[in-house]
């Protein structure tokens, strides 16, 4: 009995003296990339209910554009992929936490989340807009205004939706859900006038759910999303940069842009900055 | 480890965590409230009523203890909405939990009534009580005392589920807590701190309802 | 590339084809489970043995375990899913979850492993140790008939909450039937017919062991 007492004991304890007595790593020798190309496995965290940039296909696999950029990675890495489906909240955490190697999750680059996590060049360019219900009468984001607005948790929609919910004094009306899914059910079984997406998205749902239509784009600035990975390595944050522009350069990225969203693909050039 | 831990951010949130946790409690009283009124009538339902009645609190009791809470929870928010019935997420959480706990006190209320003999009715009525004083002064009381530790117990497993509402997009003590790291990215210190709050509220629920009971049961 | 952004259907209905997915997560929603309440109850005893049995197991160990019952399962579940990768072994959310649910059985469980033991009478015990037994066999012979049948009841009411819980284990990305509901809901756009299905299995498992239960005490009751 004393044993297991000793046991519990030490465990708690060593957990207590983790958590609060660790500050500082303490292991910098393999980076990143090494780690990936010995274990020969890449854990790709992605968001799985983004259509068309990641979803399930009718046999519940992970497909869509991010599930092929995350393929063609390890592939050029020469590793196995294994896909992480995360929620839009989980993403930065899966990198802090090391549960995951690299998120392709749409995630904007903001400087808040760059003292978090570190972020290659853009890899995909989106804007923000709404999704509404057919009869709800919004047209311009004004409309908006104490509306029932829903969003995804922890996206920078979010964040910069709540803004101008705080000026309006509407910030009760703002309904967080854990999966953009959830907002658009939310939206199309009324229980939101309004949802934060992306315009990629627009056309897939709009597709699927009779009752909804493509609202106004959100006005603040374009979203330049790009691939995550742990902060301090340097090494593979360069490598991920230098895939994004392989995938540029090949032709792939007009490839998978066209084959899930249609169209031309934007350009990943940042107006008048020289990067 | 390769991990720094932050606490700053979590101790400027410890506010908005307070805030929160008066939320998460909130809800749990207002859903035993609800659910121990909803429970007294599914358990008399189950006693005294006819078959259609019967068969409905039968339904309940047993759909509410049989499936997982948060599917409950589910239920209530997308599921309700295919059919257009649109409930805020307070609501969501507060008719789950409410749905939940009448099913499990019905239960325990049911048993209370069982425990209570017979002739103490007959007694009561003989000394000239009406039906209804007979209940409010002899039957329940004594029920009363009899499922006081099973609803205490219930109390606390209210706000232990309530934590299910930040899955519905209630900003209750999860929910608000999950919100919080994802504006800073430190999941593991903000639910560290999340579960110490639980911690507190649960010892104080059951220390409330230890001094209460000293003050009702002693006579 | 014969498929292009028009001709991919991002959404598909709910199919035959998703059967065997709900089958399978059922299987795991049963395979954590099982696990879980097995090796949780097995701990769960030895802990109320010792909480019956030792002061101090009682003032350090039961504070520990209560700590397990007054922490939602979700929160217990999301910061030990979050703990391990910091000490770099990052964990699956299958084990993740199976450790966090057998921790937490073994909590429940030990409370009502030192009830079942307090409901033995205690001229009983005096009366086997008088005849010669052991303290162990006391405890094998004697304790253990009578205080499982004590226990029964309350454990399988443990049980059948940590087959219920063991939905929680989805937030870990577990696949088990409360995600594979959520999948396919995300697909389907069906939200209604699917969670009554998961709702319709769930109960299918939990109702008749409940009522079973419920019918062996009564015979008991009466032996």
């Amino acid at each position: 009995m004393s044993q297991i007492l000793k046991r519990f004991s030490s465990v708690a304890a060593l957990a207590t003296t983790a958590a609060l007595a660790f500050t500082l790593s303490t292991n910098a020798n393999a980076d990143k990339l090494d780690d990936v190309i010995s274990e020969g496995e890449l854990r790709c965290g992605v968001v799985l209910d983004f259509p068309p940039i990641g979803y399930r296909d009718a046999n519940n696999q992970p497909a869509g554009f991010d599930v092929d950029y995350c393929k063609d990675l390890a592939a050029a890495l020469d590793v196995d992929s294994k896909i992480v489906p995360l929620t839009w909240a989980e993403r930065l955490p899966a990198i802090v936490n090391n549960r995951a190697d690299v998120i392709f999750g749409g995630t904007s680059d903001s400087l808040q989340r760059a003292k978090t996590v570190g972020f290659s060049i853009p890899y995909a360019i989106y804007y923000a807009q709404a999704i509404v219900s057919k009869e709800g009468g919004i047209k311009t984001f004004e409309d908006m205004k104490g509306k029932r607005i829903a969003g995804a948790v922890g996206t920078v929609p979010e964040k910069e939706f709540l803004k101008y919910a705080k000026k309006w004094g509407t910030e009760n009306l703002y309904q967080g859900y854990q999966s953009e899914n959830e907002v658009f059910l939310a939206v199309a079984q009324g229980k939101a006038d309004a949802g934060l997406t992306t315009n990629t998205t627009i056309k897939p749902v709009v597709g699927q759910f009779k009752t909804l239509a493509a609202g106004p784009r959100m006005p603040w600035t374009t979203d330049y999303t790009s691939v995550a990975g742990p902060r301090k390595d340097i090494a593979w944050l360069n490598y991920l940069n230098l895939f994004v522009t392989h995938q540029v350069r090949s032709g792939r990225y007009q490839e998978l842009w066209g084959k899930y969203v249609g169209g031309e693909a934007p350009s990943l050039r940042i107006p008048n900055v020289m990067y | 480890m390769d991990y720094t831990f932050h606490w700053r951010p979590v101790i400027k949130a410890l506010p908005d965590l307070f805030s929160a946790a008066l939320i998460t409690l909130e809800a749990a009283v207002l859903s035993m409230i609800v659910g121990i009124i909803i429970g007294l009538i599914l358990a008399m339902m189950r006693l005294y009523g006819n078959r259609p009645m019967y068969f409905f609190a039968t339904v309940w009791v047993e759909l509410a203890r049989n499936t997982p809470a948060l599917l409950q929870l589910f239920f209530f928010g997308f599921g309700l909405g295919a059919f257009g019935w649109h409930l805020s997420p307070f609501m969501i959480v507060l008719c789950g939990l409410a749905f939940n706990n009448a099913g499990y006190l019905a239960e325990n209320f049911r048993g209370g009534f069982q425990a209570i003999p017979k002739p103490q009715y007959n007694a009561a009525r003989c000394l000239g009580m009406s039906a209804s004083q007979t209940y409010t002064r002899i039957i329940i009381p004594q029920v009363f005392k009899l499922v006081y530790y099973p609803m205490t117990n219930q109390m606390v497993w209210a706000v232990l589920m309530s934590s299910l509402g930040m899955l519905v997009g209630f900003r209750e003590l999860s929910g608000a807590t999950q919100f919080l790291a994802s504006n800073t990215f430190r999941l593991f210190e903000f639910f560290l701190v999340a579960a110490v709050f639980y911690y507190v509220l649960v010892k104080l629920i059951l220390l409330v309802a230890h001094l209460i009971s000293r003050k009702l049961f002693t006579y | 590339m014969s498929e292009t952004a028009s001709t991919i259907q991002f959404f598909t209905g709910f199919s035959l084809n998703d059967l065997p997915f709900l089958a399978e997560a059922a299987g795991n929603t049963l395979l954590i489970s099982v696990i879980s309440i097995s090796i949780g109850s097995v701990f769960g005893c030895l802990f109320g043995w010792a909480l019956y049995a030792s002061k101090y197991a009682r003032i350090f160990l039961g504070s520990i375990l209560d700590v397990f019952r007054s922490v939602p399962l979700i929160i217990q579940l999301l910061l030990f899913f979050n703990f391990f990768p910091i000490l770099g072994f990052p964990l699956e959310p299958f084990a993740a979850g199976c450790i966090v649910l057998i921790v937490y059985t073994s909590a429940l469980v030990a409370q009502v492993a030192r009830g079942g033991i307090e409901a033995v009478p205690e001229p009983m015990r005096r009366a086997s140790r008088s005849l010669g037994m052991s303290y162990f066999q006391d405890m094998r012979y004697v304790v253990w008939p009578i205080g499982a049948r004590a226990m029964l009841p309350a454990w399988t009411g443990v049980a059948l909450g940590v087959l219920k819980d063991s939905a929680l284990v989805s937030v870990l990305g577990y696949l088990e039937l409360l995600r594979a509901s959520q999948i396919l809901i995300t697909r389907t756009q069906e939200p209604f017919i699917i969670l009554a299905i998961v709702g319709a299995f769930y109960f299918a498992l939990s109702y008749p062991i409940g009522k079973l239960t419920a019918k062996l005490e009564q015979r008991w009751q009466y032996d």
